[in-house]
């Protein structure tokens, strides 16, 4: 039987969690399946559930200015219907609005979706292509860790147990930037993404941002498909070849697997779109 | 009532359906689901998967559709719940529930409870929803009789029903 704890406060939280035998708990919508599982399968239980909702600072979102602030505790219905997450990092908003269903989307967080690190997660694909960086506090203190640095494994994190994802620093992205996300699932909502991507671009193509998610074991921009776009000369022909690189980039890394067979058509028609949609974006502002 | 006053009287309690209620010995992985059934009697809220793909456990928590499957019972306390026995005025069924009736919206009914709280929460924003939009707010919940069809005529129905303060 695990403890409830409430957490009203920040030291709070980070006081019951300090013992190490704490799990944070957020929205629950992965927490309370592991819960369950683990309940049927006769596992111990974590000794207390630290519900950190009613933590203020988690809640924070502040996206003027040079460090675009996203608290860990926003939910994906906060995200996806804040006019400023809309305005300024759609895809973000786009991402969110894609996560589960209604139900899901009003408890599940950003901050447990990249805590849970599962491979197929919307939020963190997004959280990439803005280079975001998770703020996280213990009673110790605090550190900075980039996302990609932060989750090593399917499912696993540099996150101590008494550790707590505070929020997280997004890339301010100055000037005009077309973004998209696009998503294949087998339903369309509560879908597992089968691929996702997240995609940023700027009107000279320099820095491209281009993140295939659910792909691979950790979260990754595809280095190879953004110098390729770098500096190139936007159309459907770089889109195009964009999204062959994207494919063999997949393969090169995952060899090719039954999965292959619809992803890799799937990755480079889905690149190719997510670019050129992020394109129009642009086009339209001109 | 603060989360903390609730946790230190080691009982939990919350609004149900407008009433007040307070229960003794609620582990903290319990979910608000096993609380409603197991605990309080409430069988209207069904477990179909357990894991939140299927939304027949979905009640409203202050107001917004959540699946109780995934909610920690302990995280509705001191707030609002509501529960397809809540929705009916005595004998009076919500416009939902008449809608779904009359459409021909329930076939087994497994799902109709989930379906109309989440209906219900679209509506409490949007009482013009597109097909669009509906399809969006009941996408989270699954039904394998109806084809979905009819579920959708239902609820424009209900929205018109309310529109026009039909009872």
């Amino acid at each position: 039987m695990s403890r409830f704890v409430a957490a009203a406060s920040l030291d709070e939280a980070l006081a019951a969690l300090a013992s190490g035998e704490a799990k944070v708990l957020a929205g629950g919508t992965d927490l309370m399946v592991q819960l369950r599982r683990a309940r049927l399968a006769g596992d111990e239980l974590p000794a207390e559930l630290v519900d950190v909702n009613a933590v203020p600072e988690l809640t924070r979102l502040e996206l003027e200015g040079s460090e675009p602030y996203l608290g860990a505790g926003l939910t994906f219905h906060n995200l996806g219907s804040a006019p400023q997450v809309q305005a300024k990092y759609p895809l973000l908003a786009q991402a969110a609005a894609t996560v589960g269903s209604v139900q899901v989307r009003h408890t599940a967080t950003i901050g447990g979706n990249v805590a849970n690190a599962s491979p197929a997660a919307d939020g963190l694909s997004a959280l990439v292509a803005l280079n975001a960086v998770a703020h996280i506090a213990s009673g110790q203190g605090r550190r900075q860790c980039p996302l990609t640095e932060l989750i090593t494994a399917p499912n696993e994190t540099t996150l101590a147990p008494d550790e707590l994802i505070l929020g997280f620093v997004l890339d301010p992205l100055p000037g005009s930037w077309g973004q998209a996300f696009y998503k294949v699932g087998r339903r369309q909502a509560v879908s597992v993404a089968r691929l996702n991507l997240a995609v940023c671009l700027e009107r000279e193509l320099k820095d491209p941002r281009v993140v295939l998610g659910s792909c691979f074991p950790t979260p990754r921009r595809l280095g190879d498909v953004e110098e390729l776009l770098s500096g190139g000369q936007p159309g459907e022909e770089l889109w195009r070849k964009a999204g062959a690189q994207a494919a063999s980039h997949f393969t090169g890394v995952c060899g090719w697997r039954e999965s292959a067979v619809y992803k890799v058509p799937a990755i480079a028609k889905g690149t190719a779109r997510a670019l050129a949609d992020a394109w129009s974006v642009l086009e339209d502002q001109l | 009532m603060p989360p903390n006053h609730l946790e230190k009287t080691g009982r939990l309690e919350f609004t149900l359906n407008g009433q007040p209620v307070s229960l003794a010995d609620v582990p903290g992985e319990a979910s608000l689901l096993e609380v409603l059934r197991g605990r309080l009697g409430l069988l209207g809220s069904k477990e179909g998967c357990g894991v939140g793909e299927c939304g027949a456990c979905t009640v409203l928590l202050e107001g917004r559709a959540v699946n109780s499957c995934l909610t920690a019972a302990w995280q509705a306390a001191g707030k609002r719940v509501i529960t397809i026995e809540g929705l009916a005025q005595g004998e009076v069924l919500h416009p939902l529930q008449e809608a779904f009736v009359q459409t021909g919206a329930v076939q087994c009914g497994f799902c109709t409870p989930g379906m109309i709280l989440a209906a219900c929460d679209l509506l409490s924003k949007n009482l013009r929803p597109s097909d669009q939009e509906i399809e969006t707010a009941l996408a989270g919940n699954l039904c394998r009789c109806t084809g979905y069809h009819d579920i959708l005529r239902a609820v424009k129905r209900a929205a018109r029903w309310i529109r026009e303060e039909r009872p």
